[in-house]
């Protein structure tokens, strides 16, 4: 123990500006991570507010039975995962592709407007994106059964329609998401070192073989961070999207309920903050088990490519 | 090591001074004066009253804290500060202001706020004794109905508001766009309601003739008030109901109720016609009769009154189908003191002046005369620039004696008032159940659970979007999942107390 002690004296003293540097991440992460950790008891009491977060009473697991009666735990989490899967591929690969095209544009005038167009998505609240979704898709005034109708085609009811959901929400959501995470693998390509593309270019690579060996193996570690910064919030359901887009279309909800919608909707009327400690406490340990496996399986690949 | 403790007796001697210093700075504020007594309650002291209400502060709210502080000093020794919790933010907001442990004295409370679940846990202070000492004029006034309603596990926790409210729901519909068809006018009937749509249909002016939105139609409950039916939470959107008809009524939901296929024959109809949109679940605009973009809309007198006086041109006429009228819980307003509040004696004396004062009602209300609002002739009032301040966002003052009418009030709603006055007798039939509150403490799991399940199935199955003999067999299925015999037994029994407790 002191030799420990006296080893990190010795290494403090070594390299005091870097540990003031760190000192205050560590104590922003300390307080706004850690000590707010000690309000997950809540999940398993009967909180009251004379009494207070930790003078109420336990009761066990009884907050996390809701999640679970009638069956609709295992289909929420089972929709979350699938959705954050769906998105988690889409987006990425979306960014990445975008990235590339844009640093391989010649104008300068049309890279920069065509990479100002595709990130504004990303300034539009979820708010107006659902009224964007309304405006494109409902019965009688939609824009879609609007060119469906003046095709001689029959109107679409999409509101009944759960199948095409997955596929609506992917869709926006790719189209919000792209423009900013593109920004990250555009500074990555940048990094590459121009001199590979013109030795490559003399030996008579076109442009995709160019990318193929060049552009993706140099952008990999970047592709793997991104992905497991990614899955650790995997059962985190987008609230905004979900709640927004889907709004209150109880036909809906079977292929789009996500944890936080439900857990939204059901808690709405009885304000009881166990039950909602609960479920985010069931998220956490899931999103906690999910991220370890998945940093394990890359380290298993790929030593250095792992978070940790 | 030597350093480290200095430096902690360093802190802990400056915390200490500065709790001190506090000390003594509050307690020079006692010296100030102010000597008027109320039900025995020393104003000698100024304080500083901290209320919270669920609204967006209007622009012009700083300049009517101001007059309505300045009367408040001289009756009451004590000023009020108004803290605002906006409309975009309450949902998570409000339950928060509890569990905070920031002391404020008083909130805005309601049924739809979850008063009596968040009274049972301990978020308010009980008000029995509090109340009829500090507050002896205004308990007073209260109906021994409104007292019921603001008790909770057997104690006091908030004032109900003193203005009657009534169940009575029905059609609001224009009539300007019919002018000139061989439409009767009648509006009695659910058949008379499909006549004037059909019209409206036909008129293919391109409004909806029915004004449906996002949170779920209004009709189901409208068809069960219509049949006499009463819903046990008293409000709209519930799922559990009795016939106040009989002796000892038993709860029962609606698959289980005889006329629901008429109900979902109606709405399947209504549906085809396109009296209302196919996706009107996913659609926001809660406005489309005030604006112009329907015709017809389900809703309560209050929503008439505000329409007619903003867009007389509609000529919009109303009517109740409500069969059993009785008076909507006192408690869908309300004002609560916090379990954190420092002047819980001042804040009920001020409740008192402010529900027994005219010119202070006034202040608080409608702003300064003059400036924010006007009065006419006959006592009615009239506000000059709503963007800048319409009325209080503390909803809970309206006290029937001293409000005033709205200039434009249609001359008929207060007959009708008065005839629902006359029908509404205190234990006869919807009334009796008024004061009646649910307790789901033990069946939280299973109501959240119902709640949901009935949102998903039930919403949808009722605008007609879904099959009916399907729809009501996956709702009684996904219902029985979710634990509605249980909740249905819990309530049961806590009504059979109630019922026998009131024959006592």
């Amino acid at each position: 123990m002191m030799k420990y002690f006296s080893s990190f004296v010795h290494e403090f003293k070594k390299n005091r500006p870097l540990f003031i540097m760190i000192a205050p991440m560590v104590i922003l992460i300390f307080v706004l991570s850690y000590i707010p950790m000690s309000g997950l008891v809540l999940a398993f009491k009967n909180y009251r507010f004379d009494q207070g977060v930790f003078g109420s009473a336990w009761n066990g697991f009884e907050n996390f039975r809701y999640l679970f009666s009638s069956g609709t735990g295992w289909l929420i989490t089972k929709n979350t995962i699938l959705y954050n899967v769906l998105n988690l591929i889409t987006s990425q690969a979306l960014a990445i592709l975008i990235a590339i095209a844009i640093t391989e544009m010649k104008g300068k005038y049309f890279k920069k407007i065509s990479q100002s167009v595709i990130f504004l998505p990303y300034f539009i609240s979820w708010v107006i994106v659902g009224t964007f979704v309304y405006n494109l898709f409902n019965y009688e005034t939609g824009l879609l059964n609007s060119i469906l109708e003046s095709l001689g085609h029959e109107s679409v009811n999409f509101y009944s329609m759960p199948g095409v959901w997955p596929i609506i929400i992917c869709l926006f959501n790719s189209w919000k998401w792209c423009g900013y995470n593109s920004v990250i693998y555009i500074a990555a390509i940048t990094g590459i070192d121009g001199e590979c593309y013109e030795a490559a270019e003399i030996d008579g690579a076109n442009i995709f073989q160019r990318i193929k060996f060049i552009t993706l193996p140099s952008i990999k570690p970047t592709i793997i961070t991104m992905l497991l910064l990614q899955v650790g919030r995997i059962l985190r359901g987008d609230f905004e999207m979900f709640y927004q887009i889907v709004g209150n279309n109880g036909q809906l909800y079977n292929a789009t309920d996500v944890i936080d919608t439900y857990v939204f909707r059901s808690l709405m009327q009885n304000s009881n903050l166990g039950m909602t400690a609960a479920a985010t406490f069931y998220q956490s340990i899931l999103c906690f088990i999910i991220i370890i496996v998945v940093n394990q399986v890359v380290k298993k690949i790929d030593k250095d490519l792992a978070l940790f | 090591m030597k350093k480290m403790k200095r430096l902690i007796v360093m802190l802990m001697v400056v915390t200490m001074l500065g709790a001190s210093l506090s000390g003594c700075s509050k307690k020079e504020d006692t010296a100030t004066s102010g000597n008027s007594e109320t039900g025995g309650l020393d104003t000698s002291k100024e304080v500083e009253l901290v209320m919270y209400v669920i609204s967006n502060e209007p622009a012009g709210q700083a300049t009517v804290d101001e007059n309505f502080n300045k009367i408040l000093k001289e009756k009451l020794n004590c000023s009020l500060k108004i803290n605002w919790i906006g409309w975009a933010e309450y949902a998570n907001k409000y339950p928060l202001l509890f569990s905070s442990g920031e002391s404020f004295d008083m909130a805005y409370c309601a049924n739809w706020l979850n008063f009596s679940s968040l009274a049972k846990k301990g978020a308010f202070m009980n008000l029995d004794e509090l109340w009829p000492k500090y507050a002896p004029d205004n308990y007073a006034k209260h109906s021994d109905t409104a007292k019921q309603q603001a008790v909770v596990d057997g104690s006091y926790y908030c004032v109900p508001t003193l203005l009657a409210t009534y169940s009575a729901y029905g059609p609001i519909y224009r009539t300007d766009i019919l002018e000139g068809t061989n439409w009767d006018g009648e509006m009695n009937t659910f058949e008379d309601m499909e006549e004037y749509l059909d019209l409206v249909a036909a008129t293919g002016n391109g409004m909806e003739p029915l004004e449906i939105y996002s949170a779920g139609s209004e009709l189901d409950d409208m068809w069960m008030y219509y049949n006499g039916q009463y819903a046990i939470k008293g409000s709209t959107n519930d799922f559990l109901f009795i016939d106040p008809a009989e002796e000892n009524p038993k709860l029962y939901t609606y698959y289980e109720y005889d006329k629901v296929g008429e109900f979902l024959d109606i709405m399947n109809r209504w549906n085809e016609k396109g009296f209302f949109g196919k996706s009107a679940l996913a659609d926001t605009d809660s406005e489309k009769l005030r604006n112009g973009k329907a015709a017809l809309r389900v809703h309560n007198v209050d929503t008439y009154q505000g329409y007619t006086i903003e867009h007389p041109e509609y000529k919009l006429k109303y009517s109740n189908l409500v069969k059993d009228v009785s008076n909507l819980s006192f408690t869908q307003d309300a004002m609560v003191i916090s379990n954190t509040a420092k002047n819980p004696e001042r804040a009920l004396a001020f409740w008192n002046l402010l529900t027994t004062d005219q010119e202070v009602y006034d202040a608080f209300n409608y702003g300064i005369l003059g400036e924010s609002y006007e009065v006419n002739e006959e006592g009615q009032f009239k506000i000059l620039d709503t963007d800048k301040y319409a009325t209080t966002a503390m909803w809970a003052v309206r006290t029937t004696d001293l409000n005033r009418d709205q200039e434009g009030t249609p001359q008929e709603i207060n007959a009708y008032k008065e005839e629902w006055d006359a029908y509404i007798q205190d234990g006869v039939g919807a009334q009796k159940y008024r004061s009646f509150v649910i307790d789901t403490s033990s069946i939280e799991t299973e109501y959240a659970s119902c709640l949901s399940v009935h949102q998903q199935y039930w919403w949808p199955l009722e605008l007609g979007y879904t099959d009916k003999e399907k729809g009501l067999t996956e709702y009684k299925e996904k219902m029985e999942a979710a634990g509605i015999d249980k909740v249905r037994q819990v309530i049961q029994e806590q009504l059979d107390a109630y019922i026998a407790d009131l024959s006592k």
